[in-house]
């Protein structure tokens, strides 16, 4: 029984954070890589109430706040990804082509796994999305991963709402085996992708008419008829969000060619697009995204999985970034996440980008895209205290993720976890282990 | 004059309505006993006359006369308690097919009438009580059944019974008594995604509300307003969109105690909350929401739950350890509720589990009351049932030792006035719950000759998935359910570019399963056999 | 149509790529350079002769050749070139598109098939690999339970031929591999032993079909049995020529492997490997070296820890394992010095890491007469990069595949270009 318990509370410690802090605490003589501000080659970080209140050296904590030794060690803005399907029950509707009605927020599972996985990465901040499966998708939710928390406290309320869009491949289904006698889906082709997200757009205008002239109606109240209000639908309410400014797209986009188009759609009926998302052949329309001020999610270099992704090369992050173009990295797995800052550091490798620019493709730029970069995304005064801590530079291959901090609270300590395992395997040996030492 | 001649007629309309409806049964005194019935105080000696299937009197033994028509019960050393009441189960219904109508396809707003039909379904109509599980409810002391339906979104509506023997019309107490509400998806078409299902749960609610308003407008003012086209889905679920009858949700995790909460917010819905194993996880937020809970006593780590992925052991250890805390720590933070069987196969682990989440730390008294006057309240029925009192249905359950103590054995049960005897089992032989998962060599005997597959079961709780794999192709078993001992499952396959249903039935032996399959224009039998493990 | 012309562009840039032969025999000379050769000590300031496909000499104090094309190599460092335990390379380029891949045979039991013969030199992938530092790899069948036989190539070449440097390397058999995050469960016992026994009755009856051949040859009186193509190609494998390449992963399974790998008296290779660290002392006791699959996976199960795979070569190398990486991809066989790097940051000591992808993989395989190291007489397979060779930043300047100094774009660069110069023309 005994036993039986200290192993629970070894579970526990992976899902809620013993470790808290209250939100207060003092990080000391690490090196900060502030991402906009320089480097600071030694220094503290005090954080009160999970903001960063100083940044300096030899900073005096007011009492009862915890400090964690970090010499020797790297300190940056916790890294941010921008294209996830985590902590969801659930990615796509497939039942219909168009579902803009679906949202993120009702199918959130802050016990999925991927959330520590991601934490054990450095990873404070994702904006997780529907799939790609239909051309409009579904409403995203940007979250923190705070393990342990319920998902409601998870909620970035100040991120932007966004709306999924998916061009190309997998809408149109190309690589989908059907079953005999099983007919394709439409749209099965770009020009069907087009066509019906134009024609929702539209359906989406009439509606908004439909309801303003209710409304005028309602307010003249000389008519004798009865008038009944018109039925609320809410695909299109979606859809009339996207086009009253409330909601922004992300488009999921491979080709160039499909981009243009999409750009082209959002000219045509006055929408806003945040973000196109994986966008390969980026580099062959930066001229087009920087005019627009569009940003791009992309992979840094998974390629050639399937025939649109033939032409996406490592190169182009940081071509795009050189371009002027605000880029970001993200992983849309829940394995790559835990890895986004080796990415960061290819990009140094294929294009030469500085350690600023590269560490901003996992820090700032995403934060940007998701409109919270008044609050996350770099270490500054003011903002709030999102970190991960890692035991070389963290754009080095033999970095190591130890510490994720959010808000001034510890969600992952890989010191602690270590210890825990420890114990927790001489209490619960496995059977027969040969191996020794970690 | 006219009024007076009304009251005497109603009364004697009355009268006669009483006496004839339940001149069923003999009249009986129960001697002797002590009566535990919270929240009323304990009876240490006590009386309790049974006459025409409701409790005619109860009391301090010598303080109430005992009928001369009554059959004396001698109970020295035995307790009486109310009879328990399960808020929430999916026994007693006969496998129905799927309907074969189609789940509202991709465009549903454009085409109400293609709704599923869910919650038009009375579970009435498909009730199948068999002997054998009321024995088994009336051993642990069961007198009172909600029983719901179990498939789609739209469920169907539930009813209550109390089980008093074999016809139902005589065993039904409310009918309906709430709609059934799932967190689930739809196979096929829209919604196949939980993201899909609250968008349709929200779009249902919000057409009914414009269904009816229309309706009710155009009733009132019908000219140059084009009536409504007649829409069954919208009228079904009108009285409880509109009229805030009852929704009962099934909630299998800690999220879907908050969907359901959100919806009933958002929609002013009259709730309750069924399911809720993982209900101690959101205390702060039902204790917010004031909503009722049907708290199922089903271990089982949902397959979102942290505890379920992090490899077997933890989830054995949670099954074990931590759900059955669930009503404990509810208690603890000063929830109210009823207790369920919900996702329990059989009445004998549904026992297990009410003493697990006692000895877990839940007052006896508490898992008394969850079982009886609660639920009772919660379903509005208190004043005729849940406690022992004079004037309600006479459910009693006779019982030597404590009901909740794994040593107490019913002897004698009183369903609406009817004594059932409870036969004495031998200790030894528990009664097993089946399980199906695992390998079956399966063969199917057609006219047109034999054929070999393979089946792979996995099972959790009564609901069994799996696959079917032949030389033909792989299938996936859809709506497979293990009632007792009948297994039905269906599975579609594709032959010669038609898609062919078929539906398996077969009753469960141990190692062999045998029964029959019913495709479109014939019908064949199956028997398998278990493939031992190689472990 | 014009996905078409597309590709049509992509093979005529793969092939221009080749375009730079140079004369044989040909004298090389890198100077000035820093040596890391692997077998032997660090040189600071050295020289390497590279004569016709070979290192002719190396190390310092060496007197440069009359006549030899000379590579300033100041500030660089030379490296052996990385060997990639276990990939794709050539035999798959779209992962999504059927026509394009050609590692999985249809069916369960396929020893008679050679990855190597299904080789397409212009794949786009290999100039990616290569000039990220990696000469040479194992390309390798999957799929089924034996999937057929591997080879060994050189990421360069015009033919099949030109680029194999020994084929078959090893009869490639694969148990379930306890794949996919926290959320399966790991371990089921029964299916690694019951695969293998299926295995052990499929070598018996190898066996058998060699002795009636063999009577048969005797004695002609006796029928020849009828040519078994899957048989013929196990004998190899039973006779402990062709090693056994066991793809393996949880820790019964690799128990397991071990008795069959004992009992058979095979040579074998151990791949994937996910759960060794519980049982690295078993597997060094056993002999059997190890050739990691990816490790951008999520563990088989949440009780081995977030870090399991990371950690797995580090104590695997302790406890005496011969141990090499591979990318297990044609994609991102790129990534190779990464995954060494990886565990490095979890506990494997950075030389050997470095081993892990030159001299280690050269051993496993037979080859490290030829390659692995920077040794005088050794092929001239050498990479002179910025800086460390496993780290994501540094930048590979020269590639050396058997002596030939190789063009170091690819599809990263060449797509570029094209774009430039709409994008950047005034």
């Amino acid at each position: 029984m005994k036993r039986f318990t200290f192993f629970i509370s070894f579970l526990f410690i992976f899902c809620t954070s013993i470790l808290w802090s209250g939100g207060n605490l003092l990080l000391k003589n690490g090196t900060i890589l502030t991402v906009t501000k320089g480097v600071i080659a030694r220094g503290d970080i005090l954080i009160i109430d999970g903001l960063i209140k100083q940044i300096g050296e030899n900073i005096t904590p007011p009492s009862g706040v915890r400090i964690i030794d970090i010499t020797g060690k790297y300190v940056i803005p916790g890294i941010i990804d921008s294209h996830t399907h985590i902590a969801l029950d659930g990615t796509n509707e497939t039942g219909k082509v168009i579902t803009s009605e679906v949202r993120m927020r009702d199918v959130l599972n802050a016990d999925d796994t991927s959330i520590f996985t991601a934490l054990s990465g450095g990873v404070t901040t994702v904006h997780t999305l529907h799939g790609s499966a239909n051309p409009i998708g579904g409403q995203n939710i940007t979250l923190k991963l705070k393990w342990g928390k319920k998902a409601e406290e998870m909620i970035f309320h100040e991120a932007w709402p966004t709306l999924k869009f998916a061009l190309g491949e997998n809408v149109t289904q190309a690589n989908r085996q059907l079953s005999p006698g099983e007919e394709r889906r439409y749209p099965a082709s770009r020009m069907g992708v087009v066509a019906i997200i134009r024609r929702e757009l539209e359906r989406a205008k009439n509606y908004m008419a439909q309801w303003d002239r209710y409304n005028e109606l309602k307010r003249m109240k000389i008519l004798n008829r009865p008038l009944l209000a018109p039925r609320k639908d809410l695909q299109l309410e979606a859809l009339a969000d996207l086009l009253r400014g409330k909601l922004v797209a992300r488009c999921h986009s491979y080709r160039a060619d499909e981009t243009i188009e999409f750009i082209e759609l959002s000219h045509e009926f006055g929408f806003r697009i945040a973000c196109f998302e994986h966008i390969p052949e980026a580099y062959k329309i930066t001229k087009e995204l920087v005019a627009e001020r569009i940003g791009i999610s992309v992979f840094m270099d998974s390629w050639a999985y399937k025939m649109e992704a033939a032409e996406g090369i490592a190169t182009m992050p940081a071509y795009c970034t050189q371009q002027g173009v605000l880029v970001s990295l993200n992983s849309d797995s829940n394995e790559r996440i835990r890895r986004l800052f080796n990415d960061a550091a290819k990009a140094i490798k294929y294009g030469g980008l500085s350690e600023d620019e590269a560490l901003k493709l996992i820090t700032l730029n995403p934060a940007i895209q998701l409109g919270v970069d008044k609050w996350v995304g770099s270490i500054e005064v003011g903002k709030h205290a999102d970190l991960a801590v890692f035991n070389e530079h963290p754009l080095s291959a033999y970095t190591r993720c130890d510490l994720t901090i959010i808000e001034g609270e510890v969600y992952f300590d890989r010191e602690a976890y270590l210890k825990e395992r420890e114990a927790a395997q001489k209490v619960n040996p496995k059977p027969k282990t040969t191996g020794g030492n970690q | 004059m006219k009024i007076k001649k009304a009251c005497f007629l109603i009364i004697f309309l009355l009268v006669f309505f009483i006496v004839t409806l339940a001149s069923t049964g003999p009249t009986y005194a129960i001697v002797n006993c002590r009566i535990i019935s919270p929240p009323l105080p304990i009876i240490e000696k006590g009386i309790i006359i049974i006459r025409d299937g409701l409790i005619e009197a109860v009391g301090v033994q010598g303080k109430i006369q005992i009928p001369d028509d009554a059959e004396v019960i001698e109970a020295e050393g035995l307790t009486a308690y109310p009879g328990l009441i399960n808020a929430h189960t999916n026994l007693f219904l006969e496998a129905v097919p799927e309907p074969t109508q189609q789940p509202a396809a991709s465009q549903a707003q454009a085409q109400p009438e293609r709704r599923p039909v869910g919650p038009n379904l009375l579970v009435i109509d498909q009730l199948k009580p068999r002997k054998t599980d009321l024995d088994s409810f009336h051993k642990i002391g069961v007198t009172t059944v909600l029983v719901a339906p179990q498939r789609g979104i739209f469920a169907g509506q539930s009813v209550l019974l109390n089980l008093n023997g074999e016809k139902i019309e005589e065993m039904v107490i409310k009918n309906p008594v709430a709609l059934h509400v799932q967190f689930i998806t739809e196979r096929g078409g829209y919604p196949n995604s939980l993201m899909g299902t609250m968008a349709y749960l929200r779009q249902s609610f919000l057409d009914t509300a414009h269904y009816v308003e229309h309706l009710i407008m155009w009733k009132k003012t019908p000219r140059f307003l084009s009536r409504p086209i007649y829409n069954a889905f919208f009228e079904t679920l009108g009285p409880f969109v509109v009229e805030k009858k009852p929704i009962i949700f099934t909630c299998n995790n800690q999220e879907d105690l908050k969907r359901a909460i959100r919806l009933t917010q958002e929609f002013k819905l009259q709730a309750i909350l069924s399911g809720a194993n993982e209900a101690w996880r959101v205390s702060e937020e039902l204790k917010a929401a004031r909503l009722p809970l049907f708290v199922s006593l089903n271990f089982r780590p949902p397959s979102t739950s942290l505890y379920a992925n992090q490899g077997e052991a933890a989830r054995r250890r949670a099954e074990q350890e931590i759900y059955p805390a669930n009503p404990a720590e509810l208690h603890k933070s000063g929830l109210t509720f009823a207790l369920t069987s919900l996702g329990i196969n059989d009445a004998s682990t549904f026992q297990k589990n009410i003493q697990l989440a006692i000895k877990a730390g839940l007052p006896p008294e508490i898992a008394l009351k969850a079982l009886t006057v609660y639920p009772a309240q919660i379903l509005g029925l208190d004043s005729f049932l849940g406690t022992i009192e004079a004037g309600k249905i006479a459910n009693i359950v006779l019982c030597r030792g404590e009901l909740f103590d794994p040593k107490g054995q019913v002897e004698k049960v009183w369903v609406d006035g009817r004594l059932f005897k409870i036969e004495k089992t031998p200790e030894a032989k528990a009664p097993t719950a089946f399980s199906v998962a695992g390998s079956w060599k399966v063969t199917v005997t057609s006219p047109l000759g034999e054929m070999e597959m393979t089946m792979e079961l996995e099972q959790e709780g009564s609901l069994v998935r799996g696959t079917l794999i032949s030389s033909y192709g792989r299938w996936e078993i859809r709506d497979g359910l293990l009632s007792g001992q009948e297994l039905s499952f269906n599975i579609s396959l594709t032959m010669m570019g038609q898609q062919i249903e078929a539906s398996f039935q077969g009753r469960v032996d141990k190692e062999i399963i045998e029964g029959t399959i019913q495709i479109p224009g014939g019908t064949a039998n199956f028997q398998a056999t278990r493939i031992p493990r190689a472990d | 149509m014009r996905s078409q012309r597309k590709w049509l562009l992509f093979y005529l840039l793969t092939l221009l790529i080749f375009f730079c032969p140079l004369k044989a025999e040909e004298t090389i000379v890198i100077t000035n350079v820093k040596i890391i050769p692997i077998v032997g000590n660090d040189v600071e300031k050295g020289t390497i002769v590279i004569r016709g496909e070979r290192i002719e000499e190396i190390g310092s104090n060496i007197s440069i050749p009359s006549k030899a094309k000379i590579i300033d190599a100041q500030g660089l460092i030379a490296y052996p070139g990385m060997i990639d335990g276990y990939s794709q390379l050539g035999l798959s380029e779209i992962s999504s598109i059927q026509a394009t891949i050609d590692y999985r045979e249809t069916g369960r039991l396929n020893p008679q098939v050679l990855a190597t013969e299904a080789l397409r030199p212009d794949s786009m992938h290999i100039p990616i690999t290569r000039s990220n530092g990696i000469t040479a790899a194992l390309v390798a069948p999957s799929g089924g339970l034996i999937s057929g036989r591997s080879g060994l190539i050189h990421l360069y070449g015009w033919t099949p031929p030109e680029m194999i440097v020994k084929s078959p390397i090893a009869l490639h058999l694969e148990l379930p591999a306890a794949r996919g995050g926290f959320r399966r469960t790991a371990n089921q016992p029964a299916e690694g032993t019951r695969l293998l026994d299926e295995v052990k009755t499929l070598f018996d009856q190898a066996r058998l079909y060699e002795k009636r051949k063999l009577a048969a040859s005797k004695n002609k009186l006796i029928l020849l049995p009828e040519f078994d193509e899957k048989l013929e190609a196990l004998l190899p494998v039973i006779h402990g020529e062709l090693p056994l390449m066991i793809s393996v992963h949880s820790a019964n399974d690799i128990r397991a492997a071990i008795k069959f790998v004992q009992e058979q008296k095979v040579k074998a290779i151990f791949y994937g490997v996910s759960q060794g660290w519980m049982v690295a002392k078993e597997i060094a006791q056993a002999g059997i070296p190890v050739v990691f699959a990816s490790l951008h996976q999520l563990p088989p199960s949440w009780e081995d820890g977030y870090d399991a795979l990371y950690r797995n070569p580090g104590v695997l190398s302790k406890a005496g394992v011969k141990i090499a990486f591979s990318s297990s991809s044609a994609s991102l066989a790129k990534e190779l010095p990464y995954h060494a790097a990886k565990a490095v940051a979890f506990g494997l000591d950075k030389r050997e890491a470095l081993k892990a992808v030159t001299l280690y993989p050269a051993q496993i395989f037979g080859v490290d007469n030829l390659m692995g190291s920077l040794e005088k007489g050794k092929l001239a397979n050498i990479v002179l990069a910025e800086g460390d060779l496993l780290e994501l930043r540094t930048v590979i300047r020269h590639v050396f595949i058997k002596g030939q100094e190789i063009d170091l774009s690819s599809a990263y660069t060449e797509y570029l270009e094209k774009y430039k110069k709409r994008l950047e023309k005034k």
